[in-house]
């Protein structure tokens, strides 16, 4: 039942956030045109007035691009050292806005305001980056390891069938699917337990957040299941839609970015939905309160 | 006396049975070279063990002094034989890692001992330390149409590490295995101009030249082993433990057979041809499609070449321990390279089966010289490869097909030549070993393909079939050269177009094959100029060319056209017009500038030089085209999806 009325809570929450993520959205927009906006005058000069593009009508043409040469080359090359900048600084503005937004979603921010989003953003900064930080680590760390203990046995046996070498892989893939949700979960709950107690450092917050995920581990992983099976849910009505989507006039074009970015919109919305749900689920049923610690 | 009567009966017996038919009805070649060979496979010691009676007769008018034999499984004796050399490695420490082959002993017809007669010679690269050729002086030299006869006791040492022949575990791909007859070239046969044996080492980069031969192999090995080889199973017996084989296999150029014993066995059939297919019994999920693979080749050699003429054929898709066994041709019998989990978008098995069946034509039936013009057996390969892959699986997705990604083969095969820094260090009149800069596959497979591709584009489809029918019907079972080719491109081009283009093709060759140049047309630009009325004077005053057209929308226009490449080649050129007009103009290509002019109510809105694509040697499409009016739309949408999945990638990866 908790699990139910956290999830119902946390709609409620996040529809109520709607302009949070409405400036999430913008900030990350602008992050990812800064790279995009040269890429795409580097691409148009490139092809110049050539008409090879129709032959991008139908989908990528690996011709029409590797035709390019050296241009190609370096147009790869920007994009490449383009996209770790904006991943690493997508990093830590992410830092910065997931302060904002729990801080508005917890119980006593009845009402959304500007103020009060920024001013969570900023207090919350330091503690949300280092948080995010160690666990976005530990989880590369473990995913590493998980994957390459099972390559190892593989690469060193000789007489270990394909079928069970795939399904070896397959094992230790399925499992770091497993051990993701507690990790998002420690996240979560580190972070939802620092904007709800300022005073907490960091690493206070971090230990919070293990103590909620595997204090009340039940409720908390199928919490965090239900909503990422909702997140592959939208990412798969996301996938049927757009790949096939080729419009080839300006306006269906336009149409294309205005319908991805309501999409992405709406993937932020989801993403939202489970800040909101888990500080929802610590409220109602803390084993510890922040305060305390 | 007694025992060398006995050895001439019995050598009498080995040629009655060689030339005796058991596969096909009559024989497919002239059978010049035998072999009857009774092994036995020592699992323990990696071996391959016993006798080998084998014939080479001479039907030159030479009298011949020698024979000359490929060692091939030396070339994995040291780091220091030509092939390791070329491939900058070993064989490894250890030896069990090391191959070999030691002949225990060699007799003549007449019983002669031969071991004292053998030396080990290195006609390409004079490498002492490599013993891939073995030369033996005959007790008598062979006079034109004697048969040599020869009885030779040898031992086979598997190499570790499969690289393209030996074992791994108990995996074995036993191929170039044992002692073969190299080619003996009278003077006047493809490039020679004294007689003698082209017998080449055994490189990193070719292996194959050899007479169509009949084989008739026994293999004793252990009774659990599953095999499979380029000739028919004749027989099987038992006894317990161990199991003994019977293999023959006629016209072949060369014979290599596997053995494992947790292949799984599968069959099927296309016309006259039973097709066997051996791979992993957990990789039995793939085999659907390795059949129809092979069965899409046989069907469009059949109509496009000639029939395959073996009614039986098989396929081997190596387990993982083996891969390197994978990927290579011996005529009836050929591997191809799979895994459990193949996506069925990615066409990379049905592409290795069908290049890999392909050269039981193309070095096979037609058995060209692979050291000396690998682009006969892999470039001409490559070439119907490309079309197989691209007729049965998609003209865009021939070698990917993912809603995400279609790649097809054609380009697949064009690209790594047009992207290659060293397109132009050599051309593809070159021995195999003496491509520079690891040019060997840029050149000898994707050049080669890519200008037979362009060819066709010039001579039309239709046409190129043709040759290649006459092709197979002039030199099925022979040993052609790249000139032998090139004459019968001219005589098919000649018969089906005239003198459309020219007296004969040599001007293609001359550029593609025997040349180093690179092919690039360019749109330079279109000039749209107004008509401006002179002041002062009357229309009449003006050229006649503007007779009859409205002056106040007067256009002088200009296509201005350019080769920056070295080759020359004839292409189409479409111009469009602003009011819905198009012209299609024939360029020879050759001068270096060329303007297309026009005068009329009307602008040029694009030009496009080879529309349809068909010099598949221009290194840069992008240039072929030019438009007054660019379409950025196809660009923009790109840019927009790879926001949104940068956007949504950074959601799912940031906490």
């Amino acid at each position: 039942m908790k699990v139910l009325s956290s999830l119902k809570t946390g709609i409620l929450r996040s529809i109520r956030l709607w302009k949070g993520v409405l400036i999430v959205w913008f900030i990350m927009f602008i992050l990812v045109s800064v790279l995009m906006y040269p890429f795409r005058s580097s691409l148009g000069s490139a092809f110049g007035t050539s008409m090879i593009t129709e032959k991008l009508e139908g989908g990528f043409d690996v011709e029409a691009f590797a035709d390019l040469g050296s241009t190609m080359k370096s147009l790869v090359t920007f994009f490449t050292a383009g996209f770790v900048i904006v991943y690493l600084t997508g990093f830590i503005i992410n830092a910065f806005l997931t302060g904002g937004l729990f801080h508005s979603l917890r119980k006593d921010n009845e009402k959304f305001s500007y103020q009060e989003f920024f001013r969570g953003c900023s207090a919350n900064f330091w503690s949300f980056l280092v948080i995010s930080l160690i666990i976005t680590l530990i989880m590369s760390f473990l995913s590493g390891i998980i994957i390459l203990i099972p390559l190892g046995i593989i690469s060193s046996s000789e007489t270990i069938s394909e079928k069970n070498a795939y399904t070896l892989v397959i094992c230790a893939v399925a499992f770091i699917l497993m051990i993701i949700p507690l990790f998002l979960l420690v996240a979560d709950y580190a972070r939802a337990g620092k904007a709800a107690n300022s005073n907490l450092s960091c690493f206070t917050a971090l230990g919070f957040g293990f103590s909620q995920t595997f204090g009340k581990l039940k409720s908390s992983y199928i919490l965090m299941l239900f909503l990422i099976l909702a997140q592959i849910a939208l990412g798969i009505i996301i996938l049927s839609i757009f790949p096939a989507w080729r419009p080839v006039t300006g306006g269906g074009v336009f149409l294309l970015l205005i319908i991805s970015q309501l999409m992405f919109y709406f993937r932020l919305l989801f993403k939202t939905w489970r800040y909101a749900s888990v500080t929802s689920l610590m409220e109602s049923t803390l084993v510890v309160k922040p305060g305390n610690l | 006396m007694e025992r060398k009567s006995a050895f001439i009966l019995g050598l009498f017996f080995v040629v009655n049975t060689l030339n005796a038919q058991i596969i096909n009805k009559v024989p497919l070649s002239e059978r010049i070279t035998g072999y009857k060979m009774d092994v036995r496979l020592d699992t323990d010691a990696k071996t391959v063990s016993g006798k080998m009676e084998a014939y080479w007769v001479n039907r030159s008018g030479d009298t011949v002094p020698d024979i000359q034999m490929h060692l091939y499984m030396n070339a994995f004796r040291s780091s220091r034989t030509t092939y390791f050399k070329e491939m900058r490695g070993s064989p490894g420490e250890d030896d069990l890692d090391l191959g070999w082959i030691e002949i225990e002993s060699f007799e003549d017809d007449n019983g002669f001992d031969l071991l004292p007669e053998m030396e080990y010679i290195s006609p390409d690269d004079g490498n002492e330390a490599d013993r891939t050729v073995l030369r033996v002086i005959l007790h008598e030299p062979a006079k034109p149409g004697d048969t040599v006869f020869v009885k030779i006791g040898f031992e086979t040492k598997l190499p570790s590490r499969i690289r393209r022949t030996g074992y791994s575990g108990n995996y074995y791909f036993v191929a170039q295995w044992f002692p073969k007859f190299g080619v003996y070239e009278p003077a006047g046969m493809r490039y020679a101009t004294v007689g003698g044996w082209n017998c080449h080492q055994f490189h990193a980069t070719s292996e194959f030249y050899s007479n169509h031969s009949v084989y008739d192999v026994t293999v004793t090995l252990p009774a659990n082993y599953i095999t499979g080889s380029g000739g028919m199973l004749i027989s099987e017996t038992a006894d317990g433990i161990m199991k003994t084989q019977v293999f023959r296999g006629e016209d072949i150029v060369d014979f290599a057979w596997t053995a494992w014993p947790d292949y799984a066995v599968l069959t099927d059939r296309w016309n006259n041809v039973n097709i066997t297919l051996l791979m992993p019994k957990d990789r039995i999920n793939q085999a659907e499609r390795q059949f129809t693979a092979v069965k899409n080749a046989l069907e469009y050699f059949g109509k496009n070449v000639g029939p395959y003429p073996w009614p039986h054929l098989t396929f081997v898709d190596p387990p993982s321990i083996g891969a390197g066994a994978g990927g290579m041709e011996y005529t009836t019998l050929f591997t191809s390279g799979s895994s459990y989990f193949m996506p069925s978008f990615f066409h990379k098995p049905e592409m290795v089966t069908v290049h890999e069946f392909g050269h039981a034509y193309f070095m096979g039936i037609i058995a060209s010289n692979e050291f000396e013009e690998p682009w006969l057996d892999e470039g001409v390969n490559s070439f119907w490869e490309v079309r197989i892959m691209d007729h049965f699986y998609g003209n865009n997705s021939g070698r990917i097909n993912h809603p995400l990604l279609k790649i097809s083969d054609a380009a697949a095969t064009r690209l790594p030549y047009l992207r290659s820094s060293a397109r132009q260090a050599v051309s593809n009149n070159e021995y195999s070993w003496k491509y520079p800069h690891g040019t060997y596959f840029i050149i000898s497979y994707f050049k080669a393909a890519t200008w037979l591709n362009t060819l066709m584009g010039i001579v039309g489809e239709e046409t190129i079939n043709e040759v290649f029918r006459e092709y197979y019907r002039k030199w099925a079972f022979k040993h052609p050269s790249g000139t032998d080719f090139v004459n019968v491109v001219n005589e098919v081009v000649s018969r089906e177009h005239g003198d459309k283009f020219g007296p004969d093709m040599n001007w293609f060759f001359d550029q593609t094959l025997y040349g180093t140049g690179i092919c690039d047309y360019k749109v330079q630009g279109i000039d749209n100029h107004k008509y401006q009325k002179p002041q002062g004077r009357s229309d009449s005053d003006d050229i006649s060319e503007i007779a009859g057209f409205n002056v106040d929308s007067l256009y002088f226009s200009v296509a201005e056209l350019g080769r920056i490449g070295e080759i020359m080649l004839p292409v189409d050129v479409l111009i469009h017009f602003t009011n819905g007009d198009e012209v299609l103009e024939k360029w020879d290509g050759k001068e270096r500038y060329k303007d297309f002019k026009y005068t009329g109510n009307r602008e040029i809105e694009w030009v496009k030089i080879d529309p349809e694509f068909k010099i598949s040697m221009d290194v840069d499409y992008n240039n072929n085209s030019m438009t007054m009016t660019p379409q950025k739309a196809p660009l923009h949408r790109l840019v927009n999806k790879i926001t949104a999945f940068i956007e949504f990638y950074l959601s799912i990866m940031l906490l």
